[in-house]
Order: C-alpha cells, then structure tokens, then sequence
C-alpha cells in the first residue's frame, strides 16, 4: 500500500511537472536562473542515484573491480555508439566476464 | 480524412524508432519490480501512472533497497524535474489546442514525445493534435507492453546475474549521451562524488544531498563558462 501511495505520489508529480505551464502558465516563462539549473539535474541526479545504489545496509558504497570496469567499459561504448542497447550489453557484459574472473 | 490518416501513419512511423532505446529501461524495469517485491501489478501501475522509466526505476530500485519512502518519493520527482523544461517549450502550442488537450497532452509529454512534438510545432492545431495523439499512443502502449514482458521475464533471470546493476549502467549511458559541455560533465562527477562521501547518512539520503550539491556546482561551473 505505501509503495502504491509513492507511485501516485511520483505520478502527481511528474504529470504537474510536464503539464504545470500547458494548464496555467502559459504567459509565464521560466526565470532564467532556473532554467540553467534545470539542465544540470538529470547528470547530477543520475549520477548520485548510480552511487546510492551501490550503497550497502551499513552505509558503504559496495564498488568493486568489476563494477568499475562495467562503468568504463559501459562509459565508452555509450559516447562511441550513443546507443543503450550496445551500452547496456557491454556494461552488463564486462560485469559478468570481471566478476566470473576474480 | 486521408490527410487526418497520413497524419496519423507519420506519427506512428516517426515514434517506433524512437522507442527502441526504451526497451533496454522496460525491461530492467520489470526485472526490478519482480526484485523489489513490491506486488507486481502494483509496480507495473507505475507504467501508467508515472509513466517515465527515469522515475520509475528511481522508485521502485530505492523503495526495493530500503531507502525511506520519502526519500525515494523526493529523487523520483527530481529525476523527473527536467519535463518543467519540456512543459515551457510546449506550452505556447497547446494555447491552440482545445481544453481537454491541454489536460491529456502533458500525460503523454516524456522525452520522446518531446522530441517529435518540437519539430511540430508550425503545424496547424488539428493536425498537430493528430500527430501528438498517434506518437504519444505509441509510446504508451508500447511501454505498458514492455514493462509487462519485463515483469514476466524477471523472474526467469537468475539472481546471481545481479541484474539490478543494469539500472547503473543504463542510468550512465543516460548521463554519458546527455553531456553536450563540460558543466554537464562537472555535475555528474560532483553529484557522484558527494553522494559517495554521504553514504554514511540514514535512508540512502546520501543521494538528495549529492544530486543538489551537483546541479549547483555544474550551475556555477556554467556561470563561469559565459
């Protein structure tokens, strides 16, 4: 029930966001400060929230030779290819080869 | 009619490319809920009610991992903060578009969407209306398909294959194509390094800490950049 009550929640939250100047703002523009900092919150968020699931129940980011390798590997082929296909089997690839060799 | 049915066609033509890329994320998602043990049809009605992989996978993984509610609740609107951007752009077209579109346009309004909708924008409200309706329907129904097929699948996967790290690498080819200059770059390498350093605090909230820390540093680094 809770999980369901954070769904609606995001959903709420993610409609408003996509809709808030469509319904009612329409004459209003985004202050430009705001509009600068908006385009640093999907690296900044991602990359925290690829930190934070790394964190273990004692509070240690729990990162290892074959989670680095995945990142690099992962990191390359997705600026070479910009594809998430390639990328995703890369990453996941190397994650495993690593992880079955050490 | 015919124009109204090329319309239509063209949407639908322009958007099944584009939801290739979101197959990988409908996937990892379904995985993810199966993981989580959340009640399955609970963690696929966020395919319809969020509707964004972004923010799908931020909740779902952190309520799955024992972040507190709240704090998972809070990085899946952050993640999800971006559409404001979309919504201000859209915003002068749908001024043209009847009431009931201004309310169901915004539900359809993800990155794709977005991106089709742009180019749009000159046309004539009723054939935009068309266009949006027939690529938006694309998207949502491929997407409630393949979440599906996720969740079917996921149990398949053996947990020693640690799937749950695809979310990692997905969310990293996510950063690494999104980086058009280096404050971008600045962000990310800040927003992980933060978060890294808070780890420590209760609730993974670690990650709010890490996440605003990032988008100012990479705000300021663009400050300077000008």
């Amino acid at each position: 029930m809770t999980e369901f009550l954070a769904i609606i929640a995001v959903g709420i939250g993610t409609y408003l966001s996509r809709g808030v100047f469509i319904l009612a703002l329409a004459s209003k523009k985004i202050s430009d400060p705001v509009l600068v900092a908006l385009q640093f919150v999907a690296p900044a968020v991602l990359s925290a929230l690829i930190v934070a699931l790394l964190i273990d129940s004692d509070g240690n980011v729990a990162i290892g030779v074959a989670e680095v390798s995945a990142f690099i590997v992962g990191g390359a082929v997705a600026y070479k290819t910009r594809n998430h296909i390639l990328t995703l089997i890369a990453g996941m690839g190397v994650f495993w080869l690593v992880r079955a060799l050490i | 009619m015919s124009a109204g049915r090329s319309i239509v066609k063209q949407g639908i033509a322009d958007a099944v490319p584009l939801f290739v890329p979101a197959i990988p994320f409908a996937f990892v998602i379904g995985v993810v809920i199966v993981d989580s043990g959340i009640n399955p049809v609970v963690g696929w009605s966020s395919s319809w009610i969020i509707f964004g992989g972004a923010a799908q996978l931020t909740l779902i993984s952190l309520l799955g991992s024992g972040a507190a509610v709240a704090a998972a609740i809070t990085a899946g609107l952050v993640v999800n903060a971006r559409h404001l951007m979309y919504s201000a752009a859209m915003a002068p077209v749908f001024q043209h578009q009847p009431r009931w579109m201004r309310w169901v346009g915004p539900y359809l309004l993800i990155d794709q969407q977005f991106a089709l909708a742009v180019l749009r924008a000159d046309d004539d409200p009723k054939s935009f209306r068309t266009y949006y309706l027939s690529s938006g329907l694309v998207f949502w129904s491929m997407w409630q398909i393949t979440t599906v097929v996720g969740i079917v699948l996921g149990p398949i996967v053996p947990v020693s294959w640690s799937l749950e790290f695809a979310v990692s690498i997905l969310f990293l080819g996510l950063i690494v194509m999104g980086i058009d200059k280096y404050p971008k770059l600045v962000a990310a390498l800040v927003g992980a390094g933060v978060t890294y350093l808070s780890a420590g605090l209760p609730n993974r909230a670690g990650l709010l800490v890490g996440a605003f820390v990032g988008i100012l540093v990479g705000t300021i680094a663009e400050r300077l950049r000008e």
